[in-house]
């Protein structure tokens, strides 16, 4: 009887709780839909007749700073600075798990320690650099230094996921005269699909929400914005013009949140692994 | 016939067991046995290939990483502006000018404020929603997804988001209102506007403690709990005697990882108060951008972030201090 009681208190508190987590979506998307004065008047109302499509299309359509193109430039930074970052990480990682030099341990605490620096402490010199390579202000500056922030995490998840593996797999292609470059690309990165998974989900999410790096690095004033810099521009600070407001944010977040509700857990188990494994 | 060579090492890997793997261990030590094979690739042609794997991520990391951070502190010590191409070299006037600069020691307090009570509140929230959410059934998979949502949605968004809710005509006072409350000036107003930033923070860090509670709690063996209730122990000290002690490093990790992040807060403060009111919010991070990058100070800018890195680096020794003591006194994993 007791224990059938705490388990209705348990739920119900659970129900309550998430309700008020979820408080805040439920806003997000209702008056995403709703006129200025409705939104102030009544911000929890859903009423049919007020609704309208309009403000998302402006947002979309704004032509100042097209969303629309941000979803592009986003999308493009997230894919090229993943796969850049598996290319280059990947084999290096396959080193450093397998070597017992103390050159790949020495590299190997740097790529750990580098996990702790926070990236707007490092912006002002890495601007510095890319301006004096002339990839300021570009797409391709961008991406670098996104893959360049991913890469301690990445080489991390690859060696302890590596370690997991046993040796005699490539020890064998290797006796069989396969070089460390096939050995790795063939025999190794096939079994590496759960680490490469969630080394694409992981990054890609983070660079999908990276704010002031991409508002930074590819510059006010340049056509380039990618979906977090572009909503910032538009919404501006202290920024009162709600049907603008809601409608921008409902459209950043949106990918991200449809593609966490599909690739849930692997995310989560991903991140766990990408924590503990140290 | 290369492909076929890796392709056959492959299955070759796969099918080892006891007596193969031994062969193959004789076949290494004897290279170059078998008819018509030509042998291994030559030793500086490894040396090439090992390189050729190793370099692009060492460069990426170095380039991008490493060089920035020696240039931040070369930077440090220098007067740069940004305006002119010309840096004089200033000794550690930016530091002494920092330890003075009364705004920038109110951006340490904001920092630390924000980031030793956001841990406080994930470990004790953290942990009490992951004992009731850690059993595998249907419902606690919902609510840990709806408690981890926020953690997806970008901190830029969310700061636009909870403006739109918190400002002084917005959602939350409406209800206000409508209950018959005065507004309440949730960002207009110091005090507020800090505990609004701390608690959006946690808002959007929630589920990731509960996840990593949850894993936690998971690696507790069943055996020791049933062990205690047999024992006759009641809920409380079970949990107080066995749960506690087992997932300490678990708490510790957890603060460690949110110390760091919250430490660096920049983008909800940017969308959410943007600094104010009256710079009441700025955090060191934000300093760092608006000095460095808005005022052109990147001299001054990059000694910040010197001290910015410091910070996170003492403050993630001691948690990883603690965890050690903790796993001392018992603890597991």
């Amino acid at each position: 009887m007791t224990a059938w009681r705490s388990r209705l208190t348990r739920h119900a508190v659970l129900i309550v709780l998430c309700a008020a987590m979820l408080v805040p979506a439920y806003l997000l998307i209702v008056n995403a839909f709703k006129p200025q004065a409705a939104i102030l008047g009544s911000p929890f109302s859903l009423d049919a007749r007020e609704l309208s499509l309009r403000y998302l299309q402006a947002a979309l359509t704004n032509p100042s700073f097209s969303l629309a193109r941000a979803y592009v430039v986003s999308a493009l930074v997230a894919l090229i600075s993943v796969t850049l970052v598996i290319v280059c990480c990947g084999p290096l990682a396959y080193l450093i798990a397998r070597r017992d030099s103390p050159l790949y341990k020495i590299l190997f605490y740097f790529f750990v320690a580098g996990t702790f620096i926070p990236s707007q402490a490092i912006l002002i010199p890495v601007v510095y650099i890319l301006r004096t390579i002339h990839l300021m202000n570009s797409v391709p500056g961008l991406l670098l230094y996104e893959a360049a922030l991913f890469s301690p995490m990445t080489v991390f998840l690859y060696v302890g996921y590596i370690r997991s593996v046993p040796r005699e797999l490539d020890e064998a292609a290797s006796v069989d005269g396969a070089s460390l470059v096939r050995t790795y690309w063939q025999v190794l990165f096939p079994l590496l699909k759960p680490a490469t998974v969630t080394v694409i989900i992981l990054n890609a999410v983070f660079s999908w929400n990276d704010f002031v790096d991409p508002l930074t690095i590819l510059g006010p004033t340049s056509n380039n914005h990618t979906v977090t810099s572009a909503i910032y521009e538009a919404i501006g600070q202290y920024n009162t013009n709600y049907t603008a407001v809601f409608p921008d944010v409902l459209l950043a977040v949106a990918p991200a949140v449809i593609f966490f509700l599909f690739m849930q857990r692997r995310f989560i188990s991903g991140l766990l692994a990408g924590a503990t494994k140290g | 016939m290369p492909t076929s060579v890796t392709a056959r090492s492959a299955r070759l890997g796969r099918a080892l067991s006891g007596p193969d793997r031994l062969a193959a261990r004789t076949r290494r030590r004897q290279p170059g046995g078998r008819p018509g094979w030509t042998g291994r690739p030559s030793l500086a042609g490894r040396r090439v290939h090992e390189t050729v794997m190793a370099l692009p991520g060492v460069v990426l990391f170095a380039g991008l990483i490493g060089v920035p951070l020696v240039l931040m502190v070369v930077f440090s010590f220098t007067d740069w502006n940004g305006l002119s191409g010309q840096r004089l070299f200033n000794g550690v006037s930016n530091y002494a000018t920092a330890f003075r600069d009364p705004t920038l020691l109110h951006a340490y307090l904001v920092s630390v404020i924000i980031a030793v009570i956001g841990a406080v509140l994930l470990d004790v929230a953290g942990l009490a929603l992951a004992l009731a959410v850690a059993g595998a059934s249907r419902a606690n998979f919902i609510y840990r997804t709806v408690l981890f949502y926020p953690f997806i949605l970008s901190a830029v968004a969310v700061g636009f988001l909870w403006n739109a809710l918190l400002g002084y005509s917005g959602a939350a006072n409406s209800v206000l209102h409508v209950l018959g409350f005065a507004p309440v000036q949730f960002l207009g107003t110091p005090a507020l506007a800090l505990a609004s930033v701390t608690l959006v923070s946690v808002w959007q860090l929630l589920g990731f403690s509960v996840v990593v509670m949850v894993a936690g709690l998971q690696a507790v063996p069943g055996e020791l709990l049933d062990a205690s209730r047999v024992d006759g122990a009641t809920r409380f000290q079970t949990f107080r005697h066995v749960t506690l002690p087992m997932i300490a490093p678990t708490v510790t990790f957890n603060s460690v990882i949110v110390l760091v992040f919250l430490l660096r807060s920049y983008d909800i403060v940017v969308a959410l108060t943007g600094g104010g009111p009256a710079g009441a919010t700025e955090t060191v991070a934000y300093k760092i951008i608006n000095d460095g990058f808005s005022q052109g100070q990147l001299g001054y800018g990059s000694a910040q972030s010197v001290l910015l890195i410091v910070l996170t680096a003492l403050v993630a020794f001691a948690s990883i201090g603690l965890r050690r003591r903790g796993r001392h006194a018992g603890g597991v994993r």
